[in-house]
């Protein structure tokens, strides 16, 4: 990594945590954007209070989908699975087309109102890709890899913990990474349902016509996206050197 | 000693595998080869049951393979496949390590195996061990390749197609380093090829398969000269037959007598490398040396040509 | 000499043992077909359309004699899923199935609202969804399994499509809640299609106007590459609102300081930022998927190309861009079925489209009020997604036959 993406990185998280933690120091930029002298810094609670509610239910939402979507995963690659394996694949294919705020509006009438549908939200529609690239990284994973394991006595066990699993990280890892900007995007709507979360911000912005709060809204969680996204992108990066095959950059 | 006993296989409608039966002495290599689809990959996966015969046994040591748990029976043996399946995640350290590991070997034990198995095939520890296969040539996988099959010191050694990815120049020094570490560590080892000069050079005896069947199990002068079915002549190929039966002797079978200008050959040499240097050099008799370099006899185009004839 | 030879009979090896063999994924859609018949309400009956409801089962929704038909056809399939084997067995059973199942839906609406009642409200329960997911399952799976080709994808989409025209034109399902929303408000649901489709598809052609010759313009100048990769997959990164946010500070100062924006009909709010936000999350796809359709042009074929004199267009055209065409393709899928997904949400910024009835309906907890702006959105990107693939195959196979 040169030295000028590092520093580009540290800048954006430090203008970040600056942001959320003393916004006020930030309202001469937004004040031009506002009229009739409405707040230029959204104030009807503390940004940090959002953001970290915002990261907790995606990181919470992409936990609880990511054990699943594994499980699953190495459940239909099994032999005894093997006959869930085509069908999956195309409930995966299916599943995606579904907007994510389909699952997040339809969840609201069954659970109500709050943190609920947006967690089952974020939850369902994030185990797609973990799911889809599970099954990538297992079904990929060299056949005389594993014939050589098979030859030296590994039992299934230790084929799974110690070749196929390890192998298919990286494919696993860059499936968390998509499902956690899907879900950051998808918590963002969440505020539509009165989850606590950024999304709060631009909606009361769109609400009281004040520009400022949407843009600043807009802005912090782009910034989180991208910082996220990216940092999860170096660990993925990480693990695929070790296997001699970096990963593409665009992925 | 391994006994084969009245192995076959069936996949489907296809016969793959179809009765055979041969024994492999303790430290003797046998090469099964074939042409493709002869059945020779799922012989020697039978061995280790990679695949499980539809009939007959495989007895190591008189003990029936059937009766040994399948992993603990794989640890016992060496297997390397074609390609060599190095798990890519692993350092070639850590990739040798894998049986010695599966066994609970304490970490001290591993260590100085593995070191010593990198000094076996020349493969300095400091610079290698931390490696990733893919840092590596074809011919260093190779090598490690088989010393991850050697790792816990199995008394048999499998090997498909183990040469198969190599270039021609490597493959021949990779053939010869297998048989001097075999004939250092004494392995029994059964090697499936479809190369006739691989299997001439590292054959004790050669099994030949047509159409999964066994047609011949010899040694290889017997294949040669006597063939148990065109199949066997037409696979060694007639007009090869001499030069293979010359390579398969040593200067020292048709020595003679006497001395002869030029360099000496060494007595160890085969009498086709021997042939050779007569016609290149235009001489009709060399000198022989020993292995310290003295003076021990001569060999002469009529005396290989001789000898030759009697062979045939 | 040590031959041994051997024989060609070889023992019996394989006996046929007549046996049953079970559907591990045939039991678990009848394990959620029987959950759904015998353990969940059928409808929900609402005695007006904002208060809670209480579910009607199949028994108590239906007249007695469309109760077993309905369960005895289910039971049917259920036995089907298990049993049979051939993918088009299984598929002729799910399509039966939910050519009952929704008709009876509708018709339980019709038998469940008292007469004359025009508050009380009938929409479809979790056991009609359930019965609805496992003979989609069923079906989808028997569909994977015949492999049918793009043609086959295409006329099996037709006639489930053709299907689903036929049940609404027929108004079998005018009593359900679903309709009367759809009733209530049938010009703007048109209006709002209108707009949906325009978003979708006009952003995705503009970006196919940009990005196709941006994409070129990288696959032959590297240094733009990376430069445009990296800015396009930020942008990617950006979640939809936010980007939206972002957008409507700049468009709204255009709009207040150049009255030609204004007179454009931009503004800061409304459909304008919706469509450059859609436009700008399609570079990506397009860009990046005609510079890799591109790369992955055999060298040799171009080397061959000008060997026999074609000039820079002329291999450009004949050559390089139609080998490239799937992949190019590929990438106009995924923005076609992004874009039909995320003009969704549009709506939150006055943009309109399917999800002004998303949001009015979590609004007012009206549940059929979302289904009708979701319902219609799924699918609108799932036919594109199967129309799509299906063009992508024909293609695949085009420049196969060229090789």
């Amino acid at each position: 990594m040169s030295a000028r993406a590092v520093i580009l990185r540290v800048a954006a998280l430090l203008l970040l945590v600056a942001f959320v933690t003393a916004p006020q120091l930030f309202a001469f930029a937004f004040a031009p954007l506002t009229a009739n002298d409405a707040p230029a810094i959204y104030n009807q609670g503390s940004l940090l209070a959002l953001t970290l509610s915002h990261v907790r239910i995606v990181v919470l939402a992409t936990l609880a989908s990511t054990v699943l979507a594994v499980t699953l995963g190495i459940f239909v690659t099994r032999p005894g699975g093997r006959e869930f394996l085509p069908l999956s694949r195309s409930l995966v294919n299916i599943g995606q087309t579904f907007p994510p705020i389909a699952v997040l509006a339809i969840a609201v009438p069954l659970v109500g109102f709050g943190e609920k549908p947006t967690f089952i939200a974020l939850f369902l529609y994030g185990l797609l890709p973990i799911f889809e690239n599970t099954l990538a990284g297992l079904t990929d994973v060299s056949p005389r890899t594993l014939e050589a394991a098979r030859g030296m006595g590994m039992n299934a066990r230790q084929r799974l913990w110690q070749v196929e699993l390890p192998l298919a990280l990286p494919v696993i890892l860059a499936g968390i990474r998509l499902s956690v900007i899907i879900s950051l995007g998808t918590a963002t709507i969440g505020s539509t349902v009165a989850a606590k979360g950024l999304g709060e911000v631009i909606i009361a912005g769109l609400q009281s016509n004040n520009v400022a709060f949407i843009l600043q809204g807009g802005l912090v969680v782009a910034l989180l996206a991208v910082l996220i996204h990216d940092g999860l992108g170096l660990a993925e990066r990480a693990t695929a050197r070790r296997l001699g095959r970096p990963v593409d950059e665009i992925a | 000693m391994i006994e084969i006993e009245h192995l076959s296989k069936r996949f489907g409608e296809s016969i793959v595998v179809d009765d055979v039966s041969f024994t492999v002495g303790e430290g003797e290599i046998a090469v099964v080869v074939g042409t493709s689809g002869a059945g020779k990959s799922t012989l020697l996966r039978m061995i280790n049951r990679l695949v499980v015969p539809d009939a007959g046994r495989v007895l190591i040591d008189g003990q029936d393979t059937a009766t040994i748990p399948e992993d603990e029976l794989r640890h016992r043996i060496g297997y390397v496949i074609q390609g060599y399946g190095l798990f890519p995640h692993r350092t070639v350290a850590e990739n040798i390590a894998t049986v010695p590991r599966l066994l609970g070997w304490d970490r001290r034990r591993i260590a100085a195996r593995v070191e010593e198995l990198l000094d076996l095939f020349q493969l300095d520890p400091g610079e290698f061990a931390q490696k990733f296969p893919h840092q590596l040539s074809g011919g260093q996988q190779q090598r490690v390749g088989v010393a991850r099959a050697l790792a816990a010191k199995p008394a048999l050694l499998l090997m498909d197609e183990p040469f198969g990815a190599l270039d021609p120049v490597i493959r021949g020094k990779a053939q010869d380093d297998l048989l001097a570490i075999q004939r250092r560590l004494g392995t029994t080892i059964v090697l499936v090829t479809h190369d006739m000069n691989e299997a001439f050079h590292l054959g004790s005896r050669i099994a030949v398969m047509d159409q999964a069947r066994l047609v011949q199990y010899a040694k290889p002068a017997d294949l040669l000269t006597h063939p148990a079915e065109a199949f066997v002549e037409q696979l060694v190929g007639t007009a090869e037959r001499p030069f293979r039966l010359l390579s398969l002797a040593s200067v020292q079978d048709a020595m003679e007598p006497g001395s002869a200008e030029g360099d000496p050959i060494t007595v160890s040499a085969t009498l086709r490398e021997a042939l050779a240097q007569l016609i290149w050099r235009g001489r009709s008799a060399l000198p022989v040396a020993d292995a310290a370099g003295a003076p021990i006899g001569r060999i002469s185009v009529d005396g290989i040509l001789k000898h030759g004839r009697s062979l045939a | 000499m040590n031959t041994i030879s051997s024989r060609t009979t070889a023992p019996g090896m394989h006996t046929l043992r007549p046996h049953l063999h079970l559907d591990r994924l045939g039991s678990v859609i009848a394990g959620l077909m029987g959950l759904a018949l015998f353990a969940s309400p059928f409808v929900t009956y609402r005695a007006n359309r904002i208060v809670s409801g209480e579910g009607r089962m199949l028994f108590d929704a239906l007249p007695p004699a469309g109760a077993l038909i309905t369960i005895a056809v289910v039971l049917g399939v259920a036995l089907c899923a298990v049993l049979a084997h051939r993918p088009l067995v299984r598929l002729a059973a799910a399509s039966l199935g939910l050519c009952v199942i929704f008709p009876a839906v509708g018709f339980s609406a019709g038998f469940v609202t008292p007469a004359g009642n025009g508050f009380a409200r009938v929409s479809p329960a979790i056991g009609f969804w359930l019965l609805a997911l496992a003979f989609a399952l069923l079906a989808a799976d028997a569909l994977t399994r015949l492999r049918l080709g793009p043609w086959g994808r295409l006329v099996a989409l037709s006639i489930a499509a053709g299907a689903l025209t036929l049940l609404l034109l027929s108004g079998a399902w005018g009593d359900l809640s679903l309709m009367k929303e759809y009733a209530n408000r049938a010009d703007s649901f048109w209006r709002e299609a209108r707009q949906h489709l325009w978003l979708a598809f006009g952003s995705m052609l503009a970006a196919c106007l940009v990005g196709l010759p941006l994409g070129l313009a990288s696959h032959r100048v590297p240094a733009l590459r990376a430069a445009l990769l990296q800015g396009l997959s930020i942008v990617q990164t950006i979640p939809s609102i936010a980007l939206f946010g972002i957008l409507i500070a700049p468009l709204g100062f255009l709009a207040a300081n150049v009255p030609l924006a204004a007179a454009l009909g931009i503004r800061g709010i409304g459909a304008a930022p919706a469509f450059i936000a859609l436009f700008l999350y399609s570079l990506l796809p397009v860009v990046a998927n005609t510079m890799a359709g591109l790369c992955q042009v055999p060298a040799d074929v171009i080397e061959a190309a000008r060997g026999m004199g074609m000039s820079r267009r002329q291999r450009l055209v004949q050559i390089e861009l139609p080998l490239a065409l799937p992949v190019i393709l590929a990438g106009i899928r995924i923005v076609l079925v992004q874009n039909l997904g995320l003009a969704t949400i549009a709506a939150l910024i006055g943009g309109g489209g399917f999800g002004t009835f998303v949001f009015q309906g979590i609004g007012q907890t009206a549940i059929d009020l979302v289904l009708l702006g979701a319902i219609p959105t799924v699918a609108l990107s799932f036919a594109a997604a199967i129309i799509l693939d299906a063009v992508i195959d024909l293609t695949r196979r085009g420049a196969h036959d060229r090789d």
